[in-house]
């Protein structure tokens, strides 16, 4: 066991400049490195924490929205339900207004049709009636229709009452024309004869007739003296009759509207 | 047979030997700049690394976490020193698979040339640490009346890790260089590997005891856990 000590002092020198070299070629160089490295790692490390961050708070972000556009959407929706549902309603509303008008108009157009079929009759039921009375009066009484009206009608003037015939009188002296006599049938001269007489008679002695005629009597006489009328005619008994139609149609018409209704 | 490669004289020049200790010694110091120096020149600091940094890296790294485990504060600064006890040590012993190659760690002449460093450097780091009156006092704890044990504690220390690095490379050589002469054949090999290993063992275990004492002459606080490591690691080198 032997220690030169002059290697020994050389070793120490060789450890120092060891040391040294080392420290200069590897330690330093090393640490350095890794140093650098950890803090790019660390500085990247935040960066993408950063990043993960922002993107979490972008992802929050768009989820709301999401959220709020379908809360809208759902808002919208139920508004379009109610606004379908209104027009639905008022479309309803309208048509059965429409219905209810068209209906109406039909109903109306029924009662016009019935009466105007009512009117149809009675004329002609009239114009019948007359005719076969006539007929009748012609063929079984050997006289006309008409001079059977005139000899009526002048009865009826002689059992006037005292205040109508006065009436009659008084108007007849304001009266500056002739006074008029109206009839549906043509009056032969025998017939305006027997008129004229009983007016003469019984109302005014120098009174001047005229005489026309009327359709709308169907079977009468009607006098004119000024205001004063005096009229006898078939339209009264033709009045009943039409009373008496009218119940008739107004009962076989009540039927017709609620088969229409129903079937419609 | 030649037990020391202090005598093994290469060259002589005007009364200054140039034995193979220090040959070997310049050898080794000549394999570990330029192995670092050829692999520092290309350092990277990005994401891809080559396998030889990683190497350093795993080394240097390694070493710094021996130094902080033992307690220290700051292992950079400890680094250079311990360090390269530790790869100087390590890289000696491993050569010697090399044909020819005589391990300098085998000299006690390096060895104590080694423990002197530490002796010097325990008192420097321990005063660059706390001064010089805060280094003076641990002489004198925990009372004045250990100062003489606290310095033959210093001296035989610095002793004892000279002798142990010498004892142990030295011995096997020397083991090996018996089994040769005895069982030529298959033995050697197996004590070469096993020289190999003690020789790792034993660089790691000088450098750590050289923490270890520069560590707890820095350090006036936290003693008791690290007097037990040191304790253990004595126990374990002998």
């Amino acid at each position: 066991m032997q220690i030169d000590w002059l290697t020994v002092a050389a070793q120490i020198v060789n450890f120092l400049v060891l040391v040294w070299l080392l420290q200069r070629f590897l330690y330093r160089p090393i640490t350095n490195a890794m140093a650098r490295r950890e803090v790019r790692i660390e500085s990247r490390l935040a960066e993408a924490k950063d990043a993960r961050a922002e993107v979490e708070a972008e992802a929050e972000r768009l989820r709301e929205k999401r959220e709020e556009t379908e809360a809208s959407r759902e808002e919208m929706l139920s508004e379009a339900r109610q606004e379908a549902a209104d027009l639905r309603k008022e479309l309803e509303d309208d048509l059965r207004k429409a219905m209810e008008a068209r209906r109406k108009t039909w109903e109306d157009h029924l009662e016009d049709e019935r009466d105007d079929f009512a009117a149809r009759l009675r004329q002609r039921a009239g114009h019948q009636v007359v005719d076969i009375v006539g007929r009748v009066l012609k063929d079984y009484a050997g006289s006309d229709l008409a001079g059977q009206v005139a000899g009526t009608f002048a009865d009826r003037l002689a059992d006037l009452d005292d205040g109508a015939r006065d009436k009659l009188t008084t108007a007849a002296e304001r009266a500056d024309g002739p006074v008029r006599v109206e009839s549906s049938l043509t009056l032969k001269p025998g017939a305006r004869s027997k008129i004229t007489r009983a007016i003469h008679e019984f109302i005014a002695p120098d009174l001047e007739v005229e005489y026309q005629e009327d359709d709308d009597l169907l079977l009468g006489v009607r006098l004119t003296i000024g205001e004063q009328t005096v009229e006898w005619s078939a339209t009264r008994f033709l009045s009943r009759l039409e009373t008496t139609l009218d119940e008739v149609i107004e009962g076989s018409g009540r039927h017709r509207p609620d088969r229409a209704a129903s079937s419609g | 047979m030649e037990i020391s490669p202090d005598a093994w004289v290469l060259y002589e020049w005007q009364g200054l030997r140039l034995n193979a200790t220090i040959v070997f010694t310049w050898a080794v110091m000549a394999f570990l700049v330029l192995g670092s120096w050829a692999i520092t020149a290309r350092l990277s600091e990005g994401e891809t690394v080559s396998r030889w940094q990683v190497m350093l890296e795993v080394i240097v790294a390694a070493i710094r976490d021996q130094i902080a485990e033992v307690g220290a504060d700051s292992p950079g600064r400890y680094l250079p020193f311990i360090g390269t006890l530790f790869l100087f040590i390590a890289t000696a012993n491993v050569l010697a698979v090399v044909p020819g190659y005589q391990p300098p760690t085998g000299s006690l002449s390096t060895t104590v040339a080694l423990a002197i460093c530490v002796l010097v450097a325990v008192p420097l780091f321990s005063i660059g640490e706390r001064g010089l009156g805060g280094y003076l006092r641990t002489y004198l704890q925990p009372t004045p009346l250990m100062l003489p044990f606290n310095l033959v504690a210093e001296a035989s220390r610095t002793i004892a890790l000279a002798v142990r690095l010498y004892g142990n490379v030295m011995s096997g050589t020397v083991i090996v260089g018996i089994l040769i002469s005895v069982a030529p054949f298959f033995f050697p090999v197996v004590m070469q590997v096993l020289g190999l290993l003690t020789g790792l063992i034993q660089a790691y275990i000088f450098a750590i005891l050289a923490m270890v004492y520069i560590g707890s002459a820095s350090r006036t606080r936290r003693r008791t856990g690290n007097a037990t490591a040191s304790q253990d690691i004595t126990e374990t080198g002998d």
